[in-house]
């Protein structure tokens, strides 16, 4: 009987033992807090943020994810937009440094494929956002339908101008993937109800945009219509268009919102503009990247869609917010 | 019937109740805790946010008081009401008004005055007005959202009246009093910094992702954190809800988690200063003290089964030591010490079970020495009939007879010897008839009648009654041969042995009395003695029928002797009257 008794009291110091430190166990993994966080590197086309606000707001939708889901989240990017190499070894290096998913805004559709496929050979989730590879190696993409957002500025000049007018496309870096989404997206919508110009590419460079345009204007006195495809491109256009005197006879329609293009919507030099929600890119990029590392299985593409803004809906209360950022970040 | 062992009963109650107990303990606690959490969550934001409330309605009461002190101006007067009075030296006398106030707080973004026929001055950074604004228009729209003499609050927005600027603000705006048309002429707008309520709101600490938003008179907001994601259809306020409510605390579910509102009103503003405290946050505080809880509950429970284990150990281990004691005695094992390790009931019990397990073992012991006596005693008896001098006595008689020619006597002696023996050996048991026994007597008394002649004669009288009944075996003759050996033999004259019995009620007493030479008193004390210790001298039969008396009936019976010298002797045998056997 003794024998017995000493038996049942190992046994349950044995269960009590064991129960602990299973509740001690659970308690650490139910609690964010006592354990440390996830880490989640996110990485730009660029960090020069006071001279690209799309990006600023994509920072801070990552911030917000970050202080909304518990996660540590670092980001990064070269300088400038160009630096594919500076981009690469930036993801190397995020790779050594084990995160537990890495998310990219990817430098070049085409360059920035082994990069993506050595995150992939390390187990690390990624997550595309804004730009693309040309490879599947991304776990999931978040961006705009840029091939949407070109027929909402088709759709947009379409409300300005006659069938059968004249009207230019003018894109930005030949060969872009985005580029070519959203000019296709264009010429979807106003093939056979306009008459099209050869396409010209700015690079992305405002000033070339604006010696391009000026020379367009002032050779093709009946053009009614320029589709700008980017930023850069846009300003340098309606600053042509605004030079030339002509902004009542030709509709510019721009894409993307810095300050400067929504003085010239202000002004109603750029009737339109579709705008992207680069704060939805930053914000679902943090959040399907925890989606991933919670083994979940997020769609493989994102939407984060696109806006019309023309000077009579830009200071809509909905509106203000995504055009004027306020920075957000913690 | 199934067995249970104490312990197993006792361990198990133990277990059950303290589950029990704590299990009610652990969900009142529970219970409490997460009521205790709310209401300090409900109580501590309700200060927080009452506080931002204040503060911002400072901020408010502070721009209101610069548009009181605008209305006032007399500069500012004469520039709404004269156009004609509109000159550069006018406008620069109210804008450094104007801008001496922003240069003390940087929280106030732009002042502007606007008039009904479109002109405006603007003390603000940059400077320049923005030409696409038409300012007739932003006058009428401005103006509606007015009651007269009441500042105006807006919700925050990207005002675009400076060129080039698009700053996040607050706008206060005040209409100067109606002029002599009946319709006011001018207002002012104050402009706050957008920055200071966003961080203001950004400062109240809830929890981890907690926060505060403020929504508009109309349910627009004011200022949310994630404005963006509110657009974007990624996160969502039940602002419906909350408008509906006169402000304090709001629980619901909002995009699948639990959350609670706290909800302020400003009567300066129309605002709904509202709280988001996520519920799993707060009870998070719980989980640590939930986790002790559990710890504790578990050390109790195990505690409780082990004192369990020994408190029913204390109690049935002396419980089953007496069980086995007592199986021991059961299987015949009555050399044991019943003791048990205990001080209480049981202790007593085990003791009394001693006592009565020692008296056991000594009646049986007893017994057995009875039994072993008895055989003993039957043994000697026998042998005492089988007397050898009587035998040879009784054989030379008959060898004499026979040389003598009285073959008649010779025969009847012989046949006498032989009922004599058939009588003593008597099938062996223990119990004969009183008239058995009177013949067994009578033929040892023929027998010896054979030798001594004319010197013995004897008589026996037992009442009748007494012939059926039973009687130990060979108690009389014994008496008879110690008469005749020890009285008779040594008188002259003939002598007379008298054999009676008679019933005294439960008793019967038989007398063998004789007229022999009878006995000294010492000699009398010696024969009593004999009766109680062997003594070579006297007859191994009389201590035997002694013996076996006691034995049989107890020490109140026996044989007794009267004698005097020279009167004889008279021996009394005392039994108690056994019913005649149907043997």
């Amino acid at each position: 009987m003794r024998n017995r008794s000493v038996l049942v009291l190992l046994a349950v110091a044995l269960a009590a033992a064991v129960a602990l430190t299973a509740l001690y166990r659970g308690a650490r993994l139910l609690s964010p807090v006592s354990g440390t966080p996830r880490k989640v590197v996110v990485i730009f086309k660029t960090v020069d943020f006071p001279l690209n606000p799309f990006w600023a707001n994509v920072r801070d939708g990552v911030a917000s994810a970050g202080q909304d889901f518990g996660i540590a989240v670092s980001v990064r990017g070269p300088a400038v937009e160009t630096d594919v190499p500076g981009q690469i070894g930036i993801v190397r290096e995020a790779i050594r440094e084990k995160p537990d998913a890495i998310v990219l805004a990817a430098a070049d559709y085409n360059l920035s494929v082994p990069t993506a496929r050595e995150v992939k050979s390390h187990g690390i989730p990624l997550v595309c956002i804004d730009s693309f590879i040309s490879s599947d190696d991304a776990d999931v993409r978040i961006g705009t339908d840029s091939y949407e957002g070109g027929q909402k500025c088709a759709a947009a000049l379409l409300r300005y101008v006659r069938p059968g007018d004249l009207v230019a496309i003018m894109s930005y870096v030949k060969g872009s993937s985005t580029a070519i989404d959203r000019e296709s997206g264009v010429r979807n919508v106003l093939g056979g109800k306009v008459r099209l110009l050869d396409t010209l590419y700015s690079n992305g460079d405002a000033d070339l945009a604006y010696a391009q345009a000026a020379r367009l204007i002032g050779r093709t006195p009946d053009l009614r219509g320029v589709v700008a495809l980017n930023d850069p491109t846009a300003r340098g256009a309606a600053r042509a268009l605004d030079e030339s005197g002509k902004g009542a006879s030709i509709a510019l329609i721009g894409f993307d919102n810095s300050l400067l293009v929504l003085h010239y919507v202000e002004r109603g030099i750029i009737r339109d503009t579709v705008v992207q929600k680069p704060f939805n890119m930053g914000y679902l990029g943090v959040k399907i990247a925890l989606e991933l590392i919670e083994r979940r299985r997020p769609p493989r593409f994102i939407n984060t869609g696109s806006v019309d803004i023309s000077r009579s809906n830009m200071f809509q209360p909905e509106n203000q917010k995504l055009l004027f950022p306020v920075s957000e970040g913690p | 019937m199934k067995i249970r062992r104490i312990q197993d009963t006792l361990i198990r109650a133990f277990a059950a109740l303290i589950v029990v107990a704590l299990l009610l303990l652990g969900t009142l606690s529970y219970y409490y805790l997460h009521k205790i959490l709310i209401q300090n969550a409900e109580e501590t934001t309700t200060q927080l946010v009452s506080q931002l409330n204040r503060i911002i309605e400072n901020y408010i009461r502070y721009m209101d008081d610069i548009a009181l002190m605008a209305v006032s101006n007399e500069d500012v007067r004469a520039f709404i009401d004269n156009p004609r009075s509109d000159t550069p030296r006018l406008r620069d006398k109210i804008e450094s008004t104007f801008e001496s106030i922003r240069a003390v707080r940087r929280d106030i973004d732009s002042v502007f005055v606007i008039t009904r026929d479109g002109r405006a001055i603007a003390a603000t950074t940059g400077g320049a007005l923005n030409p696409t604004v038409e300012l007739k228009k932003r006058f009428l729209e401005l103006e509606a959202g007015v009651v007269p003499d009441r500042p105006s609050v807006s919700s925050a927005h990207v005002e675009n009246l400076v060129d080039y600027r698009y700053p996040w603000v607050i706008s206060l705006v005040r209409t100067l009093p109606a002029g002599p048309a009946g319709e006011s002429l001018g207002l002012i707008q104050v402009d706050l910094n957008y920055e200071i309520i966003a961080r203001l709101c950004k400062d109240v600490q809830l929890g981890e992702s907690g926060y505060v938003f403020i929504l508009g008179r109309t349910g627009d907001i004011v200022y949310h954190p994630r404005q963006q994601l509110i657009y974007g259809n990624l996160k969502s306020e039940d602002i419906p809800r909350i408008l509906s409510f006169s402000g304090g605390n709001l629980k619901t579910v909002v995009d699948g988690r639990d959350i609670l509102y706290t909800v302020v009103s400003s009567r300066e503003t129309g605002w709904e200063v509202v709280a988001v405290s996520y519920l799993d946050e707060l009870f998070r505080a719980s989980r640590e003290a939930e986790y002790v809880f559990l710890m504790l509950s578990l050390l109790v429970l195990a505690g409780a089964v082990g004192a369990g284990v020994l408190i029913s150990s204390r109690i049935s281990r002396p419980i089953e030591s007496l069980r086995r004691a007592m199986q021991a005695v059961e299987s015949g094992n009555f050399d044991i010490d019943i003791t048990v390790a205990a001080r209480n009931e049981i202790y007593q019990l085990a003791r009394d079970c001693d006592i009565a397990v020692k008296k056991v073992k000594d009646l049986i012991a007893q017994n057995r020495e009875e039994q072993e006596l008895k055989r003993k005693l039957e043994l000697r008896s026998l042998q005492a009939q089988i007397n050898p001098h009587f035998l040879y006595n009784t054989l030379d008689s008959i060898i004499w007879m026979i040389e003598l020619g009285e073959t008649d006597r010779a025969i009847d002696m012989t046949s006498s010897l032989a009922r004599f023996f058939r009588i003593g050996i008597s099938r062996g048991e223990e119990t004969i008839s009183v008239s058995t026994e009177i013949e067994y007597v009578q033929t040892y008394l023929e027998i010896q009648k054979q030798r001594y002649k004319d010197k013995l004669s004897y008589e026996i009288d037992f009442a009748p009654e007494l012939h059926g009944l039973q009687i130990l075996k060979l108690l009389i003759q014994p008496l008879v041969e110690n008469a005749i050996y020890h009285g008779i033999k040594n008188i002259e004259g003939p002598g007379l042995i008298r054999i009676t019995g008679e019933r005294h009620g439960e008793s019967m007493v038989i007398r063998i009395s004789d007229n022999g030479v009878g006995m000294a008193p010492d000699q009398l004390v010696a024969l009593r003695d004999g009766l109680i210790e062997p003594r070579p001298a006297n007859g191994v039969g009389v201590r035997n029928v002694q013996e076996r008396i006691h034995v049989y009936f107890g020490l109140e019976y026996g044989v007794s002797f009267e004698s005097a010298p020279g009167a004889g002797t008279v021996a009394t045998i005392r039994i108690p009257v056994m019913a005649g056997s149907t043997a």
